[in-house]
């Protein structure tokens, strides 16, 4: 099985540290989202696995040996990186034969990657008339070419239509499910928790977390429920004898913190208040990263404007 | 990964780009061009001067070639500092000094392939139109002259495939360069002839006369240019091995 292994990654540009003592592991068999707001290292995180560029210190092994020992890497690795960095002037399948032809790739493999990403009809078109989620899919079917165990993408869904958004979530899903390992960055918070079943969160290139998706959202939730009564009154002095109190909101559900689901529907039973909705509130994605960043967001001028770059 | 391998992916990326195949043709397209034009019109009386030089005239038209040679070396290189495209070519060759070797491997032999075809092919067309002028590749210096004159044009191809490599810019080179090779011609080559024989093209293009006067030789003339062009393939050699991709 072949993890990335990243430790105590360094790269410093003058005085400024892109990325500052990294350590963190990415295991096949799933997905791990690399989150992070913009400028925290993610990039350049994974141009040093690649070995792009040179680290200050520190190493990144991929399955225990540097990138450029891999005799043909990408039979081990596949990596976008950026979609526009294709040259124009070729077609999708001479793109693929270059980097197949350096790797020992058959070129039957070439037809397949452009069959898999929906690109067989224009393999003999030109780069330069694609559109950006073309790109895309050219530069997905690039890091699929050499079949690897180990597949990076950076920001893979960018300008892809909502079907295309579909159609990466499961072939990443599909990828982990093969046992590959899997290391996607994204800044999309919903759509990253739709497919991510890790997380590893950068900020000014350091490690904020590293843990299951499940765990850091249970982590960043503080308990809270809502619900939907039709005894009001009771209920509010029922809960007023516990130092509670609820909160109306807009759509006439009540909201209660510091407490779960748990404790109010045993306190509505002994009651005998009938309830008509109970659930409750789990912290989003957007909203436990955000509370986890909020320190760490260089660009930021204020928490609104995180907010709204940070939305989907 | 074999050497052969990666030599086989740099020439589908040379094969793959209309403007690189399309500026090795125009090595072979424009020094013909200019051989018809110029020996088809004053090609006559050129050759009934006294002290004509019938070999270094033939290959006049390298002159003009080689431009197009210089831009094929520029561009075959600068293609990869588009964009990010240079960060997908060493991922896919990770060694550095593997993919600088095949690279310039790659454009210099193509250069070179389509140098000798050049330099041939021109100067047996030019020769056509010069009547009882007309010298044979058996005249003494021609067959010398016509294959150096295709070495000498894979030389300044690699010259700036190599400088390409360490600026990472065709612009910066073509423009430094090409001023370089129409301006020296004629301001350079009274006033400081000692100098001036020892530049790339100067030293480089003795090769073609029947009988290079001065210090160097037709051959060792040619030694100057791939010395220039070697070292500009170690200064690029350095830039891949170090820089960031």
């Amino acid at each position: 099985m072949t993890s990335i292994d990243v430790h105590q990654l360094t790269k410093a540009y003058g005085t400024t540290r892109a990325v500052d003592r990294l350590s963190f592991r990415v295991r096949p068999g799933s997905v791990t989202g690399f989150l992070g707001p913009n400028g925290a290292g993610k990039s350049t995180t994974m141009r040093l696995v690649l070995g792009l560029d040179r680290p200050t210190g520190g190493t990144a092994t991929i399955g225990g040996r540097p990138y450029a020992q891999l005799a043909e890497p990408l039979r081990t690795v596949g990596a976008l990186l950026d979609a526009q960095a294709a040259h124009g002037s070729r077609t999708p399948r001479s793109h693929l034969s270059v980097l197949a032809a350096s790797n020992g790739i058959a070129a039957s493999r070439v037809e397949a990657v452009l069959e898999e990403t929906g690109l067989a009809d224009v393999g003999a078109r030109r780069i330069k008339t694609f559109s950006l989620g073309m790109r895309q899919r050219l530069g997905i079917a690039a890091a699929l070419l050499g079949d690897p165990a180990v597949v990076m993408l950076d920001e893979p869904s960018n300008g892809l239509d909502p079907e295309g958004i579909i159609w990466i979530r499961e072939l990443m899903k599909r990828l982990a499910r093969e046992g590959r390992t899997v290391l996607v960055s994204s800044h999309r918070m919903n759509e990253t928790a739709s497919f991510a079943d890790h997380l590893v969160v950068l900020g000014r290139g350091r490690l904020l977390a590293d843990l299951p998706m499940r765990e850091f959202l249970d982590s960043r939730s503080r308990p809270r429920v809502h619900l939907r009564t039709t005894e009001q009154a009771r209920l509010r002095s029922a809960l007023a004898t516990r130092g509670l109190t609820a909160a109306q909101a807009e759509d006439g559900r009540w909201v209660i913190d510091g407490v779960t689901a748990e404790a109010i529907g045993t306190l509505a039973a002994d009651e005998g208040i009938p309830l008509l909705e109970l659930a409750d509130e789990r912290a989003t994605l957007e909203q436990a990263y955000l509370d986890l960043t909020s320190d760490d967001t260089p660009f930021a001028a204020s928490t609104t404007s995180t907010r709204q770059e940070a939305r989907p | 990964m074999t050497p052969t391998a990666v030599l086989h992916s740099e020439w589908i990326k040379i094969r793959s780009v209309r403007s690189l195949y399309g500026s090795l043709v125009a090595v072979l397209a424009t020094t013909l061009a200019v051989t018809v034009l110029a020996l088809g019109t004053v090609g006559r009386e050129q050759a009934e001067r006294a002290g004509a030089e019938p070999v270094f005239d033939a290959f006049y038209a390298l002159n003009f070639g080689q431009i197009a040679a210089i831009a094929f070396g520029a561009a075959a290189v600068s293609s990869e500092f588009l964009g990010g495209a240079l960060r997908i070519s060493l991922a896919a060759v990770p060694r550095r000094s593997l993919f600088h070797a095949a690279k310039m491997t790659a454009i210099g032999g193509s250069a070179l392939v389509v140098g000798l075809v050049t330099s041939f092919t021109a100067f047996l067309v030019g020769q056509l139109f010069l009547g009882e002028h007309a010298i044979g590749l058996g005249h003494p210096g021609a067959l010398r002259a016509a294959v150096g004159g295709g070495i000498y044009l894979a030389l300044m191809a690699l010259f700036a495939a190599g400088l390409t490599a360490l600026l990472r810019s065709a612009v910066a080179v073509l423009s430094l360069l090409i001023p370089f090779l129409l301006i020296v011609p004629f301001v350079f080559a009274d006033i400081a002839t000692a100098v001036a024989r020892y530049l790339p093209d100067r030293a480089g293009q003795l090769v073609l006369h029947q009988n290079p006067e001065g210090s160097l030789g037709p051959w060792s003339g040619l030694a100057v240019t791939a010395a220039w062009a070697a070292a500009a393939l170690l200064a690029g050699w350095w830039a891949v091995r170090r820089r960031d991709a």
